[in-house]
C-alpha cells in the first residue's frame, strides 16, 4: 500500500524539510561531540575545566545528544513513512521550530544560567543547586525540554493520524495479526509503517510521563514545600528517558530496512518473526526501564527482577531479527560497498554489539558493581554513537548520493569507526575498573582510560566532521533529487 | 572479581559478533543470484540460534537471580549484623559507625537528606564491592560482609551537583 503525502500549506517541500532536520542534527551533533571531547580532555587532565562548568557541559551534552537523536531519528522515520501514509509537512516543520525554541531555552539555562543538574534532571536536584544556578535557570531548562516534548508529541500524533487513516488501527499497522499467524504475511504493513507505529505508541506514552514529571519539578522549584516521592519521580524520569532514547534507535533502523534493499537489490523479508519482534519490542521498551533502578532497593523486588529478565529478553528481537536480517540481506549479495550502505550496516553492527554490555549491566549481580560506572556510557555509546548515529549518517549520505568524492567519505567513515571503537572501549575498560561516570575530576589511576578515550573521541569527531561536511556539500543538489533506487 | 569476568566475557562476545559482521561485509561483493535458498538457510540457522539464546538466557538468569543483593531475599545471618546508619547530604557522608570487622556482616541503612546520591563501597584496590542508592524519604538496606581488612573508600555514584566527585568517606575494616 503506497500513497503520496497529503498536500500541505507548507512552502517547503517534504524533502527539503527532511534535509533541514538533518542539517540541524549534523551541526548540533558536531557541537555536542566537541562538548563530549571537552569532558574527556578535562578528565584526562590535558585541559583545565572548572567542575561547575564541567557539569554544565555534561548536562548540555546529554540533553543535546538525546535531542538530536530524536530529531534525526524523526527525519528518517518521517521520510520513509510518508511513502505509505499521509502526513503533514507543516507539522513536521512545527516540530523543528519547537525543537529550536527548546534548544535555545536549554542552552540559555546552561551557558548563561549555569544549570548543571544532568540531562535527566533527577528530582529534586534542579531545586538543590548549592547556589550555582537560580530557579529561573532550572525552569528554563525544564520548559525547554517540555517545548521539545510538545513538538514531538504533535509529530507523533500526526503520524498516528496518517497511519490510522490507512490501516484503521495501530494493531493492523504494527502487524499484530501477521505476528500471530492470523493473517497472511504478504498482507502485512511495510517495515517503515510497523516501526513507526511502535515508535509512536511508546513515545506518546513516554512523553506524557516526561511532561508530568517536568511539571512536578517546575512546581518544586518555586514552591519547595510541594513535595513528591523521589522514587516515583525517578520511575517517571527513567520511563520517559529510556523510552525516548530507545525510540530514536527504532526510528533510525527504518533507514536500514529501506536503504540496504536499494544497494543489495534484495527485498527485506517481512514475515511473522519480523512482526512478532516489533510487537515484543513495543512491550519490552515500555516495561524494561526498571533496569535503571536496580540499585534502588526500596523498589518492589519483583519489578527489579522483571527489569533484569526483560533486559535479557529485549536483546532477542534485536539480534535475531534486525541483525540477522541485515546479515542475510548483505550476505553474498554482490553489493558494491559505498559509504551509505557501509554506515547503515555499521549501525546495525554497533547496535547489536552494544546490546551485549547493556545486557550485562541489566543483570542485578553485575549492576551491583557496575552501576553508574563508565561501563554505562561505554555500552550506550556503542549502540548510539556506533549504532543509531551511524544509521543517521548513512541516511544523510544516502540522500546526498551520488557524490563523486567517495574517497573523502571513506576517510571519514574509517576515522569515525576507528575512533569510535577506541572511544567506547576506553569507557568499558574504565567501567570494569570501577571508574565512576559523571566525575569532573579523576584520580591518577584513571587517567590512561581518559586519555585513550580522548584520542578516540578526537578521531571519531574528525570522521563525523568529514561525513557531515560532505552532506552539506551535497545538500543543495539533494533537495531536488530523487532517492537512489 | 565479577568485573573482570564481565569484561572478559563481554569483549569476547562483542568480538565474535563483530567478526561475523566483518565476515559478511568482506564477502558481500560475491553474488549468489538466487536469494531464496539464502533466506531459507538463514531461517534454519536462526531457529538454532534462538534455541541457544534461550538456553543461555535461562541458565544465566537462574544463576544470577539467586544472588540478589536485596535484604528481603537474603537468608537471616547466623550471627548478629552490625548496623550502620548512612546519611548522604550535598556533599558529604555521615556513616555511624564506620569501623567494621572482617567476617561480621555489616548492614548499612542508607538514606539522604536532600537529593539522590549513590553509596558505593570501594575496596583497598579501589574497585567497587557493593552499592545502593541514597534517596530522600527512603531507606535502602545494603548488607555486606567484609572479607579483607583495610581502608575502604565510599564514593558517591549518583550525580548530585557541583561537588559530586568530592563526596567521599572512609570505612575501616579490622581483623578483630
Amino acid at each position: 500500500m503506497t500513497m503520496a503525502a497529503t498536500a500541505t500549506r507548507s512552502a517547503i517541500s517534504p524533502r527539503a524539510a527532511v534535509l533541514a532536520y538533518l542539517a540541524v542534527s549534523g551541526i548540533v551533533l558536531l557541537l555536542m561531540m566537541l562538548l563530549g571531547l571537552t569532558m574527556r580532555l578535562a578528565q584526562a587532565q590535558w585541559i583545565n575545566v572548572q567542575p561547575d562548568f564541567f557539569y554544565v557541559v555534561m548536562t548540555m551534552h546529554g540533553a543535546g545528544m538525546v535531542g538530536i537523536a530524536g530529531l534525526s531519528g524523526a527525519a528518517v522515520m518521517w521520510h520513509f513513512v510518508r511513502r505509505h501514509v499521509p502526513v503533514s509537512t507543516a507539522i513536521f516543520l512545527t516540530n523543528l521550530v519547537f525543537f529550536l525554541i527548546g534548544a535555545v531555552l536549554i542552552l540559555g539555562a546552561g551557558f548563561i544560567g549555569g544549570f548543571g543538574a544532568g540531562w535527566t534532571f533527577l528530582f529534586p536536584l534542579p531545586a538543590h543547586s548549592g547556589s550555582l544556578w537560580s530557579p529561573n535557570a532550572a525552569a528554563s531548562y525544564l520548559v525547554g525540554l517540555m517545548v521539545i516534548g510538545v513538538g514531538f508529541l504533535l509529530l507523533h500524533l500526526d503520524i498516528a493520524r496518517g497511519i490510522l487513516s490507512v490501516y484503521g488501527g495501530l494493531g493492523a499497522a504494527l502487524g499484530v495479526k501477521q505476528a500471530f499467524g492470523l493473517a497472511p504475511e504478504k498482507d502485512g504493513p511495510p517495515p517503515a509503517v510497523t516501526a513507526s507505529t511502535m515508535v509512536l505508541i511508546v513515545n506518546i506514552l513516554g512523553i506524557l510521563f516526561g511532561a508530568a514529571v517536568l511539571v512536578v519539578s517546575l512546581v518544586n522549584l518555586y514552591v519547595p514545600s510541594f513535595t513528591f516521592s523521589a522514587l516515583v519521580a525517578k520511575n517517571m524520569i527513567y520511563f520517559f528517558g529510556h523510552v525516548f532514547i530507545n525510540a530514536t534507535i527504532y526510528m533510525a533502523v527504518i533507514a536500514v530496512y529501506e536503504i540496504l534493499p536499494v544497494y543489495t537489490h534484495r527485498k527485506w523479508k517481512t514475515n511473522w518473526a519480523f512482526y512478532l519482534a516489533w510487537v515484543l519490542s513495543t512491550v519490552f521498551v515500555l516495561t524494561v526501564y526498571t533496569h535503571h533502578l536496580l540499585m534502588d532497593f526500596a523498589m518492589p523486588t519483583w519489578a527489579l527482577v522483571a527489569g533484569q529478565l526483560i533486559s535479557w529478553l529485549s536483546g532477542l528481537p534485536v539480534l535475531l531479527v534486525t541483525a540477522f536480517g541485515t546479515l542475510t540481506i548483505v550476505y553474498r549479495s554482490g553489493l558494491k560497498w559505498n559509504p551509505a550502505a557501509a554506515l547503515v550496516f555499521l549501525g546495525v553492527a554497533g547496535w547489536s554489539i552494544g546490546v551485549i554490555p547493556a545486557i550485562a549491566d541489566g543483570t542485578i549481580a553485575v549492576n551491583s558493581v557496575m552501576h553508574n560506572t563508565q561501563w554505562v556510557p561505554g555500552h550506550f555509546h556503542t549502540y548510539l554513537l556506533l549504532g543509531m548515529i551511524a544509521m543517521v549518517i548513512g541516511f544523510m549520505t544516502y540522500l546526498t548520493n551520488p557524490q563523486p568524492r567517495y574517497g573523502f567519505a571513506w576517510l571519514g567513515f574509517w576515522l569515525y569507526l576507528g575512533g569510535g571503537i577506541i572511544f567506547v572501549l576506553a569507557f568499558l575498560l574504565a567501567g570494569s575498573e570501577s571508574v565512576p561516570r559523571r566525575y569532573a575530576v579523576h584520580v591518577a589511576k584513571w587517567l590512561p582510560y581518559d586519555r585513550m578515550g580522548s584520542v578516540g573521541a578526537a578521531l571519531a569527531i574528525t570522521g563525523v566532521l568529514i561525513l557531515v561536511a560532505r552532506f552539506f556539500a551535497g545538500m543543495r543538489a539533494a533537495a531536488y533529487a530523487e532517492d537512489p533506487t | 572479581m565479577i568485573q573482570d569476568v564481565v569484561w572478559s566475557v563481554s569483549i569476547v562476545l562483542m568480538g565474535c559478533l563483530a567478526a561475523v559482521f566483518v565476515w559478511v561485509a568482506t564477502g558481500a561483493n560475491e553474488q549468489i543470484a538466487n536469494y531464496g535458498p539464502v533466506v531459507d538457510a538463514a531461517y534454519r540457522m536462526r531457529v538454532w540460534l534462538f534455541g541457544l539464546a534461550i538456553v543461555v538466557l535461562i541458565g544465566t538468569n537462574y544463576k544470577t537471580l539467586g544472588e540478589l543483593p536485596y535484604v528481603n531475599t537474603l537468608p537471616q545471618p547466623a550471627a548478629p549484623v552490625q548496623v550502620s546508619q548512612v546519611v548522604g547530604q550535598q556533599w558529604a557522608w555521615t556513616i555511624t559507625p564506620d569501623t567494621f570487622v572482617v567476617g561480621q556482616t555489616a548492614e548499612f541503612h542508607v538514606t539522604s537528606k536532600d537529593v539522590n546520591h549513590g553509596f558505593a563501597i570501594y575496596d583497598p584496590e579501589f574497585r567497587i564491592v557493593a552499592q545502593t542508592q541514597a534517596m530522600p524519604g527512603y531507606t535502602n538496606v545494603l548488607r555486606y560482609t567484609f572479607t579483607e581488612p583495610g581502608t575502604y573508600q565510599v564514593l558517591c555514584l549518583e550525580y548530585c551537583g557541583v561537588a559530586h566527585h568530592e563526596m567521599k568517606a572512609e570505612i575501616k575494616v579490622t581483623d578483630h
